[in-house]
């Protein structure tokens, strides 16, 4: 899957969390922390295991050690590298 | 089908709560380290019937292979309805005569692979936004018993595990409860000498011990349509052990 349809799944991923959980989602930018971003770490754990479904990757449950992201642009980031 | 996984299911609790939920209509996913001669005949006479048990091998006491067995049978069979579980050792012994290496191999089998495999299992619950998890405790992770401390030690930890993440989990939807059985005739009880059958037997209010079908049958009913509105609990099936 190319940079572009990752950002999308990401994206995607966010908005139907954030509807799911009845959250207000923060408008979403690169720069946009995620502690600000109107999801709690419930919602979190639904994103990585929905992103596990759909990307077939989970970049926290590799063998070397990943520091939570603090941007959403590090956190597409993050996807994008361990997808390639 | 509703898929729900049981591990330690080739013998004992594990094979009769396999027997039971499958009978019930459930697929169950059927893990232990190899088949046995029992389980695949249970497996066998439930074709037509509406339920099913599936047989996949792996060791428990080998954590890494976890997360890949989930990752297959979520693969193979779909999102999962339900989680029992069952595997688990009772070794027996003076712990100041435990090998170390027992210890921690107890508590890896009996606690954090049951951690494990729910972490796992429960991100497909949570997409799903729905499912059932059964641990299976034992009366004696609250009421102690001479030469079971690391195995006490164990199930009042899954007792703890079951509170907290009923709590974390429920606005999704998610029920998480422990059944703790009493003295039940097992092969893992075999190490107890009719002396000590009959004085648990006098203790109990009922005078006698709960069968392995009575701890099949609560499972059954925490997982079915009785059981939405049950979380956090544990459920105790000792014949009247610790009233």
């Amino acid at each position: 899957m190319d940079a572009v349809s990752i950002r999308d799944t990401v994206l995607s991923v966010f908005r139907k969390v954030a509807a799911d959980q009845g959250r207000t989602l923060a408008p979403l930018s690169d720069e946009l922390p995620l502690l600000k971003c109107g999801l709690d770490s419930l919602c979190f754990a639904i994103v990585v295991a929905s992103l596990e479904d759909s990307l077939n990757v989970d970049p926290f449950n590799a063998d070397e050690w990943v520091d939570f992201p603090v941007t959403l642009g590090e956190f597409i980031k993050l996807y994008d590298r361990t997808a390639a | 089908m509703r898929n729900v996984i049981v591990t330690g299911a080739s013998r004992g609790l594990g094979l009769e709560i396999s027997r039971t939920i499958a009978a019930a209509g459930y697929r169950v996913l059927a893990i232990a380290r190899a088949p046995t001669d029992e389980l695949k005949e249970a497996a066998r006479v439930l074709v037509g019937s509406g339920g099913a048990i599936e047989f996949r091998t792996c060791d428990l006491s080998d954590p890494p292979q976890i997360s890949p067995l989930v990752r297959s049978l979520r693969a193979d069979f779909g999102p999962f309805y339900g989680l029992v579980n069952n595997a688990g050792a009772g070794t027996h012994g003076v712990l100041g005569n435990m090998r170390d290496l027992d210890i921690e191999g107890l508590i890896r089998l009996n606690v954090l692979s049951p951690i494990l495999l729910t972490k796992y299992v429960t991100r497909s619950m949570m997409i799903e936004r729905g499912g059932r998890i059964v641990n299976i405790a034992s009366v004696v992770g609250f009421t102690g018993y001479s030469g079971l401390s690391v195995y006490g030690a164990t199930k009042a930890s899954l007792i703890g595990f079951t509170r907290s993440l009923a709590r974390e989990i429920g606005q999704l939807g998610i029920t998480v409860n422990a059944i703790a059985p009493g003295f039940i005739d097992t092969a893992m009880t075999e190490e107890l000498n009719q002396s000590q059958r009959e004085q648990i037997m006098r203790r109990s209010a009922l005078r006698r011990m709960a069968d392995a079908i009575d701890v099949a049958r609560s499972v059954e009913f925490l997982l079915g349509e009785a059981g939405r509105n049950i979380t956090g609990t544990v459920l105790t099936v000792d014949a009247g052990n610790t009233a």
